[in-house]
This record gives C-alpha cells, structure tokens and sequence, in this order.
C-alpha cells in the first residue's frame, strides 16, 4: 500500500511534469482568407497536415480579399491569405503587412449555362466573351463582396471596355456573398458568374451549368500570405504567424498544395519561388 | 461615415424548410437585388407564402442561410409585408395607420398629417374617417398597404395582395404598387395571377411543389421560357 510519503513525492513529480494550463501557450492563430480556399477545400486538406507538424491550429476567418484585408488593417488577423496582388502590395506598403510571400495560382473559369444564351462557349477572349453576355442581357451574377474574384471581375469588365458600375442593367446582380452562394444563385438562375476553378471543381449543384470559358492570360489567379505587421499591432502572433507562411512556401507545404486533387485534378499550383508572382 | 444600412441584397443560400415533418421549400438560391419589382408566381401550395415569410425573416430557415445586406441577423426594421387577408383594427382607417406610424416610431405630433398623405397615396383620401372594418375588400388592402409604408422599409412584400378583388379593385391596387415601386422601394410579391404577374413583374420567379424551377426577367420568362414547367405555367396549364 502506498505510503502517504511516496503519495506525495507521486503527485509532486506529477505537477512538475506536467505544464500548468495558465502557462500553457496557446498554439493557434487567426488567418483571414478568402471563401475560394476554404471553400475549395484546400484548407481543409492543408491544415491539419500543418497543425500534425507544428501544434499550430488555425483558426480561418472565411472573407472576401477586401474584407480580409480590412480585418487585417484592424489586426484581428495575424495572418492574410489572399488573391489580389496590387491591393496585397499595397498592404505592405501601407505598414499593415510585413511582406508579401507568392504561394500558388489556379485560374478563374467563366461559369455558364449550356444553353449558352450569349454565345460565348469556346471563346478564348474573355473581354469579347463579358461584351457579348452585357450585349445579350444574359443573367450574370457577380460576389459583389470586394473579394479578390470580385475584384478580378471587375477588372475584366473593365478589359472589355466596360463601365459595369454605370451600365449594368438587371441582367447583373450583385450579391455581397461568397463563391458558393454566387454559384448557388447563378445554378437557380441559369446565369453566368466567373468563378476560380477550385471552387467550381467541388461544387456539386451545378444545375446546367459548365465551363464556357477559360484558358484567357488575364484569368489567372495568384495568391499571396503576409504576416500582419506587429508594429501596427503588438498582439499579432508573430512567431508562430510566421511558422505557418514558412511552411506554406517551404517544399512540404508546397507540395501539400499539389496534392489536393478532386476526381484526380489538381486545384491550386504552387509557384511560390515563381520570379515575379 | 458609414455607408447607410441595407438589407439588399436578400440572398437565399441553399435554403430548405420543413414544417410538421413535410419539406415545403427545398434547396431555394435566389437573390433579390434592388430595382423593378420581383414577381413570385406558381400554383397554391407551391411554397410562395413561405418563401416570403423567409425572405421577411419570420421563419428560420431549416437549412442554408438568408442574409439582408450580407447579414445574417438584421431585424425587420427596414421589411415590411403584407398578407392575404390583413388584420384591420378597431378604428378608423387613420386611425389604422397612425397606429403603424407609432409603432415606426414617428413622433406623435407627425402622425395625424402623415396619416392623411399615406391614405392619399393608397387612393383612401375621404374615407380616413371610417371604420376600418367597414372598409371594402379592396380598400381594406389598400389600408394594409398604408400601413406597411409607415415604416418607410426598403423592402415590401405582398402576399397576393389582389387574390379575391374585383377587377377595378385590383387595378387600384397594382397602382399603388407601380407607384411604390417607381418610388425605389423593392417589391417582392406573389401572385397566382398571369397577367398580374405580366403587368407588375421586372423579374419572374417560378415556384412549384417547394423549388424554384425557374427565374429571370420577365420579359424572357414570358416570351421563351427554358423550363417545361414554365412553358406549361405560362400557357395557362395546371401544374400539379
């Protein structure tokens, strides 16, 4: 029978062994993303592989790039994960962020219904493709949520010589939601919506909707990570925000990125040691 | 400063909702975006009454989301509807609608003269006196739409609001109607009526036996329909 002695020499080693729950660290983060990576599931293949390495948890606030970035100026992010370069820069350039990391690119596809009312199946021209849809009337949905795809919508209305703030019609409704509400409508309403091929890859109520465009230079879709700046915001984590953007663009975690595939096709391509991206 | 509050768009993500164990509305994605008035049409017990009682956010939905403005919680402040048969107080017909304007909070010495410019705008000039249970079918629903405007929402939603009126009363109606359209607010109503539907609609949606079968302008919708269902609806059959 244990003496009261040896009982207590047990419960001491015990205490000292084991770490005291007020001391402990806590292991996680908060990065702000986009709904493409999350709702591509890519997040969901990537993190669990990052938090069996390093006990990091991440904590994913699913945005638009606008408003991650708007939470990121707050800094109640401690790291951005995001789609839209110039803004990622400017960031940067601003003091929010401490640099900017290149860590993969997919492209984004111009969704549409087989029916195909505006004629633009096949076309390799984007801007050609969104003048036909805007001369045709055709239902287009757009996020309408700052987000990076918004952002790259806009630009290529803008490509195609396209005012779209002063001359959409009721053909083009702006929801203010993430990509798969986007396809959601567009799905129920027939309609067009440009969306990035990930997202589209997992979607599974794609009605009578298909791919009618692709493959345009201008729809290709880079991503970037930034820490956010701790001297804008001292509660920023940076040791272990700086953990996570380390293993995205080191070799495991680039390849993390490679191997999630649906139906065997690979969603996002690691480029983050790309010149220039 | 901050961009004024708005609950448009009113989006439907995925939305299903059941009652007593029976699936009324199923897998729902619809977006109501500002401008001419979206027109909700199909047979009884398609799921319109609901939809709009979703859409109002009286009801949660079972599955999905709907959000006012990109916001899951937003209060009604800024809806307003309308139902079929609307509950008329024990007063005058102003009487009716300065109750509404105090409850929209508008301050007591405001109410007795906007109480007389919403009972003109509804076409109620002369009869702000009466009881409004004494009111005619029509004008009763004139009255309901007076009040609904008290609280100057953004949005107004009818649920079939000229089911059961004569023709003249109906036109006086979809008058009113035109006009708070014209005026900016969004209509969302339903209608089991074709040519209602023709008359008042920018935007057609079509439900049947609890889903969307099908959507868009209405001037597509009408002159070539891409649905079975729709080409049947529109050519005056039953669907069942």
């Amino acid at each position: 029978m244990p003496t009261r002695r040896s009982l207590f020499a047990v419960v001491a080693i015990i205490t000292l062994v084991a770490p005291a729950p007020a001391l402990a660290q806590d292991k996680s983060i908060v990065v702000a993303s986009t709904t493409s990576t999350q709702d591509s599931g890519l997040f969901g293949h990537i993190l669990p592989l990052f938090k069996a390495k390093t006990g990091i948890d991440v904590k994913v606030v699913a945005q638009g790039t606008g408003q991650a970035l708007d939470t990121g100026r707050r800094g109640d992010a401690d790291v951005l994960f995001v789609h839209a370069k110039a803004q990622e820069e400017k960031f940067v350039a601003d003091g929010f962020g401490v640099k900017r990391y290149p860590v993969m690119y997919n492209d984004f596809v111009l969704i549409g219904p087989k029916s195909d009312p505006a004629g633009i199946k096949g076309m390799t021209d984007v801007a050609e493709a969104l003048k036909a849809i805007k001369s045709k009337g055709a239902p287009f949905i757009s996020r309408g949520d700052r987000s990076g795809t918004h952002i790259a919508e806009l630009d290529l209305w803008k490509a195609a010589g396209i005012d779209i703030g002063k001359e959409k019609g009721p053909w083009y409704k702006e929801i203010g939601q993430g990509m798969g509400a986007a396809l959601n409508t567009a799905s129920a309403a027939n309609a067009y919506v440009l969306a990035d091929r990930g997202t589209w890859l997992s979607f599974k109520n794609r009605g009578d909707l298909d791919i009618l465009v692709a493959g345009d230079k201008r729809l290709f879709n880079q991503y970037g990570v930034m820490l956010v700046n701790p001297e804008k915001h001292p509660h920023v984590k940076k040791a272990l925000g700086q953990a996570f953007i380390d293993w995205l663009v080191s070799p495991e975690g680039q390849k993390a990125i490679a191997d999630y595939k649906i139906n065997g096709q690979e969603l996002f391509f690691p480029n983050a040691n790309a010149p220039g991206a | 400063m901050r961009a004024p509050v708005t609950d448009l768009p009113i989006v439907l993500d995925d939305v299903s909702f059941s009652a007593g164990g029976v699936t009324i509305l199923e897998h729902i994605s619809l977006a109501l975006v500002a401008g001419s008035p979206t027109v909700l049409i199909g047979p009884n017990g398609a799921g319109k009454t609901t939809l709009l009682r979703l859409v109002m956010g009286l009801i949660p939905p079972a599955r999905g989301r709907v959000t006012w403005g990109g916001r899951e919680q937003a209060a009604s402040t800024h809806r307003a509807i309308v139902f079929q048969r609307p509950t008329m107080l024990r007063r005058s017909a102003a009487g009716n609608v300065r109750y509404a304007l105090a409850a929209a909070g508008v301050p007591r010495t405001r109410r007795a003269a906007s109480a007389v410019e919403l009972c003109a705008l509804v076409g109620l000039t002369g009869l702000e006196r009466r009881p409004a249970r004494k009111l005619s079918g029509g004008e009763q629903q004139r009255l309901a739409l007076a009040r609904a405007l008290a609280k100057e929402p953004q949005i107004l939603l009818l649920d079939e609001p000229t089911a059961s009126l004569d023709p003249a009363a109906t036109k006086a109606i979809e008058d009113v109607i035109r006009k708070v359209a014209a005026s900016g607010i969004k209509v969302v109503m339903s209608t089991h009526d074709l040519g209602e539907a023709k008359r008042l609609a920018g935007e057609i949606v079509l439900v049947h036996r609890g889903r969307v079968i099908e959507s868009g302008p209405a001037e597509t919708f009408f002159s070539a329909p891409k649905t079975e269902e729709a080409r049947r609806f529109s050519a005056g059959e039953l669907l069942v």
